[in-house]
């Protein structure tokens, strides 16, 4: 699924260097008929055929043989041979056929091997992007995505959506599915009811890892259509960076809080654990900024074993063998750098070369040899800054990773006459909702409390 | 005491029912503080740390110390078991059983999310070299025996196998999606069908200083690596729910 040319998701620029959702304009849509016959849209067996099992067998009369559970489908309730699910390749399971369908294989120049001693693979965590030029709200013919000014978490309005699945195709990530019950569109919410309390999303708070960092960014609403119709795709990583403004600069404070952003806000992007990683250090990367949908979820390229020298005996009293090691390491920079950065080579190496180094240097540090500290410098660092992002990355404490300020809605509306008014009747959002209401009609047409309840409940369980 | 209170400086933990801390005098729970603070001598012949075993039959197997030991050579049936006609192309692999990323034994396997996490079924692995071999590919069904037992599975065959190696991770449900072996015409096992327990005359020996039995202590262990089995292709999927 992550072949774009082929699923058509994200941007192109047009003759003119205009930026033209790839699966084409809405009056293209509409002109072609499109709108009803999508031949861009993933098909049912391009995701998987959601699978159960027949479990009632196990519980049988004796037979000859001890008994089976075999898998059936959900949709059909046949029995099915499995052959997709949603993590069939894991740990390069089936590697000889799926390495060669990896679209990020094409881009590169090294020459991938499928043989044991070369092996080497990485787990890409994905989410919605939460763009700043999001194809998927551009690409719906009824206005129901939008991507709210507050924060940027990007949403689907659940009365306004059609059904078009036009985002389906127009999210290069492949991040909207379709709800075949609701005949919705749904999505990542990035957790915003989390988000508003301050608090970080599910994913991110659960991580065993602690890999996720969630911060505040401060960028120029105003350029980034411009950045993103940069004409060379491996500018785009830097077009985007560029978008993100200094909040510590007393310009962009006066301007921000001219702008109505509050000063917590302006607080927390300045210590945003986001900032410092993404434009501070530049040790982050876009996930595919060759989409042009500047996406906002970034990721540290991975350091890997590297074949000789570099993690050898020899390693810390010669700093200087990384330059030559981060190219031979396992999982090649280009192949990195066609994920991260649409194929901009020396910013991934020069973002390993600074992990690289800041760990040699905490190596160093934590078993008492020397190091030359003074080679920090060529990789922008300082015996502080390393340090610093050494705590950042490795020690990972919950306040460091997740700088997030509270919405503060009761600004906006008013707190105490809303409280209890999302609740049970009309929360169309609510999958129980629907019951709900009836009851209520039910209530209203005269029916007792007590019919009701022994209408809908028994033993206290939902009848549904 | 929360996990913000232990990040800025040690905090002392009392003795709980369910975990053990310090005991009392400042006293830590750690292994052998008894022989050392205590001076109680230790379990052994000597009453010291000790390494080294001079037991006769230890001595006359070479392994008074740890040492390293050369595989057993591969086996697959012996002489005198049931002949299992031979497949032309049969591969004879080392099987092993490592415990699987996402379980602990036979916990969390096996439901819904994690089959449907992964291939949805018993699976073994296999490198591309071996596959080639037989004529295996990847999510074909396979019949894996030995002596010991039978197993069906679906190959997953990937370049991160070395050659020769089999894997069959730890605890595959056999209720599930699991067809019967054409050897036996039964249901297949799961991954310890194949597996037997080597005992080795050293750990017979007993009563003899630290090598005396005591539950959790000192025993023999179940050793059952080491082995080899039979790859081929499984021709018949057959379900036999009746
Ligand atoms: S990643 Fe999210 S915001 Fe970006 S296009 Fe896809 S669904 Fe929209
Ligand atoms: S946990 Fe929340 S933020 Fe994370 S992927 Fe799910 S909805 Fe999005």
């Amino acid at each position: 699924m992550e072949d774009e040319e082929h699923y058509r998701g994200g941007w192109e620029l047009n003759s003119k260097g205009k930026l033209q959702l790839k699966a084409g304009n809405k009056l293209n849509k509409v002109g072609l008929g499109k709108i009803f016959y999508n031949p861009n849209m993933p098909e049912l067996d391009d995701y998987y055929e959601p699978w159960t099992y027949d479990y009632q067998t196990l519980f049988g009369p004796e037979k000859k043989h001890q008994p089976v559970a075999r898998a059936k489908s959900q949709i059909t309730g046949q029995t099915m041979t499995l052959t997709t699910g949603p993590n069939w390749d894991d740990d390069l399971a089936g590697s000889p056929e799926y390495v060669k369908q990896d679209p990020n294989m094409d881009k590169i120049e090294t020459d991938i091997k499928t043989n044991f001693e070369q092996a080497f693979m990485m787990y890409l965590p994905r989410l919605c992007e939460h763009c700043l030029n999001a194809p998927c709200v551009a690409s719906c013919p009824s206005g129901a995505m939008y991507k709210r000014d507050e924060d940027g978490i990007v949403l689907v309005d659940q009365e306004r959506c059609r059904g078009w699945r036009m985002c389906m195709t127009g999210c290069p990530y492949k991040k909207v599915y379709f709800n075949w019950k609701t005949n919705k569109a749904e999505k990542c919410t990035f957790c915003y009811p989390r988000i508003e309390e301050g608090e970080p999303t599910v994913c991110a708070e659960t991580c065993v890892g602690r890999i996720r960092y969630i911060g505040v960014m401060l960028y120029d609403a105003d350029r980034v259509e411009s950045a993103a119709e940069t004409p060379d795709q491996s500018k785009l990583y830097e077009a985007q960076l560029d978008l993100f403004l200094d909040p510590n600069d007393p310009k962009i404070i006066e301007q921000a809080l001219a702008d109505g952003i509050s000063e917590e806000m302006i607080e927390c992007a300045q210590r945003s654990p986001i900032y410092r990683m993404a434009v501070k250090e530049k040790i982050a990367f876009p996930l595919h900024p060759e989409y042009r949908t500047m996406p906002m979820v970034w990721y540290i390229p991975p350091l890997s074993p590297i074949m000789n020298y570099f993690e050898g005996r020899d390693s810390i009293n010669n700093p200087d063998m990384i330059f030559p090691g981060i190219d031979e390491m396992r999982v090649p920079v280009d192949y990195l750098a066609s994920l991260l950065t649409g194929g901009n080579v020396p910013a991934i190496k020069s973002a390993l070369y600074k992990l690289a180094m800041m760990r040699l240097y905490m190596r160093a540090k934590t078993s008492g040899r020397d190091f030359e500290t003074a080679k920090l410098a060529r990789v922008g660092l300082t015996e502080n800054t390393a340090t610093s992002l050494y705590r950042l990355l490795a020690i990972a404490k919950y306040e460091d990773r997740f700088v997030i300020p509270k919405s503060h809605k009761e600004k906006v509306e008013d707190a105490q006459s809303e409280q209890g008014t999302l609740g049970y009747d009309e929360c169309k959002g609510c999958s129980l909702a629907p019951q709900h209401g009836s009851m209520f009609k039910k209530a209203e047409a005269g029916e007792s409390t007590n019919q009701i309840y022994a209408e809908s409940f028994y033993g206290g369980i939902w009848r549904d | 005491m929360s996990f913000e209170s232990i990040t800025a400086q040690p905090a002392e933990a009392i003795p709980t029912p369910i975990f053990s801390s310090a005991k009392h005098d400042g006293d830590r729970y750690s292994p052998f503080t008894v022989n050392i603070d205590r001076l109680v001598p230790f379990r052994t012949l000597t009453g010291r740390q000790q390494f080294y075993l001079d037991h006769e039959i230890f001595q006359e197997y070479g392994e008074m110390l740890a040492n390293y030991k050369p595989t057993l050579p591969p086996q697959v049936m012996a002489p005198g078991d049931t002949t299992v006609k031979r497949d032309d192309h049969e591969l004879a692999l080392r099987y092993m059983t490592p415990h699987g990323k996402w379980n602990i034994h036979t916990m969390y396997y096996d439901n819904l999310e994690m089959l449907t996490l992964f291939r949805g079924g018993p699976n073994v692995w296999l490198s591309p070299i071996d596959a080639d071999k037989a004529g295996i590919k990847d999510n074909d069904w396979l019949e894996i025996y030995n002596r010991n037992g039978v197993v069906t599975a679906r190959a997953v065959v990937s370049h991160r196998m070395p050659a020769g190696s089999m894997y069959m991770y730890h605890a595959q449900d056999m209720e599930i999606q699991e067809p019967l072996a054409n050897i036996t015409g039964n249901r297949g096992g799961s991954h310890n069908a194949p597996t037997q327990i080597h005992i080795k005359p050293t750990q017979m020996v007993g009563g003899y200083g630290q090598l005396s039995y005591g539950f959790n202590y000192y025993g023999p262990i179940g050793n059952q690596r080491d082995l080899y089995v039979a790859v081929r292709k499984l021709k018949k999927v057959n379900w036999n729910e009746d």
